[in-house]
């Protein structure tokens, strides 16, 4: 097995897009071609979504990635 | 899927009540419980046995197509064991249950084999052949039959009180558990994993 790294910690505010732009999970997972489950999961912080799904929801958003996903404050 | 797979495979599964009804009625003609059997129930079991033979070569068929056909085992057995890979978190726990469940399959495997190979008798001998004045027996052994040819050799005139001798239940029934096994342990990984 092998040394094992620090973990970072990704922490996104995808809820708070969401919300702005006055989207249910399930509408913002048919836009993005996901399930409702995986956006539940992305917003409870259980997955983390790949380069290509986060930037795909950025492009969504027209938002910059960053403001979306970042490495959570503790972990830095 | 090509059509003539899709439609054979719909012969396959729609004709398996009727395999089974067929069956049914050949047993009861051939023991003898239509008493006064006319021409016409001997013509029916007749083809009975046709759509049986029928019906076993296009399950050896789709069986050999589901080997060598990568697109059609895809379609098929994903539909029997209930994956779904919708997106990327989906493909990912798929990824994850699988992994789990050729462990443990192998792990089942390994003691099935272990199960298959260790013989135990224990037994009692006559007076006469007891050493040092103790008649029990216990004889243990391996055995790796790759022929499935199962010897049992007993000591002459021994009473026989516990023999185990490999799995005591048929090959065909093995294959079927882990058939079974299989399904179940992956969508059982699939729920935690789901849930976690």
């Amino acid at each position: 097995m092998s040394k094992s790294t620090p973990q970072l910690m990704i922490v996104n505010r995808l809820h708070v897009f969401r919300a702005e732009h006055r989207l249910t999970q399930e509408q913002l997972a048919k836009e993005i071609g996901v399930t409702r489950a995986t956006i539940v999961a992305i917003e409870k912080g259980n997955y983390n979504p790949s380069l290509e799904l986060a930037f795909r929801i950025a492009r969504f958003f027209s938002a910059d990635i960053n403001t979306i996903f970042s490495i959570g404050e503790d972990e830095k | 899927m090509k059509r003539l797979d899709s439609t054979l495979l719909k012969v396959f599964g729609y004709g398996l009540p009727g395999v089974i009804v067929f069956a049914v009625f050949s047993y009861f003609y051939r023991s003898g419980f239509f008493e006064a059997a006319s021409g016409r129930l001997g013509l029916l079991n007749a083809l009975s046995g046709l759509v049986l033979a029928l019906w076993m070569t296009l399950s050896l068929y789709l069986s050999v197509k589901l080997i060598v056909s990568g697109t059609f085992r895809d379609q098929v057995i994903a539909r029997l064991t209930f994956i779904r890979e919708r997106d990327e978190r989906e493909a990912i726990l798929t990824g994850k249950a699988a992994r789990t469940t050729f462990l443990t399959s192998l792990a089942l495997l390994i003691f099935l084999f272990c199960l298959s190979c260790f013989h135990v008798s224990i037994y009692q001998v006559p007076p006469e052949m007891a050493v040092d004045g103790k008649t029990g027996t216990v004889s243990l052994g391996l055995a790796f039959d790759i022929l499935g040819n199962h010897r049992k050799e007993a000591m002459a005139g021994a009473r026989d009180i516990f023999s185990y001798s490999g799995l005591p239940v048929s090959s065909t029934v093995v294959i079927l558990f882990l058939i079974v096994w299989q399904i179940i342990s992956y969508n059982y990984s699939m729920w935690r994993l789901t849930r976690s």
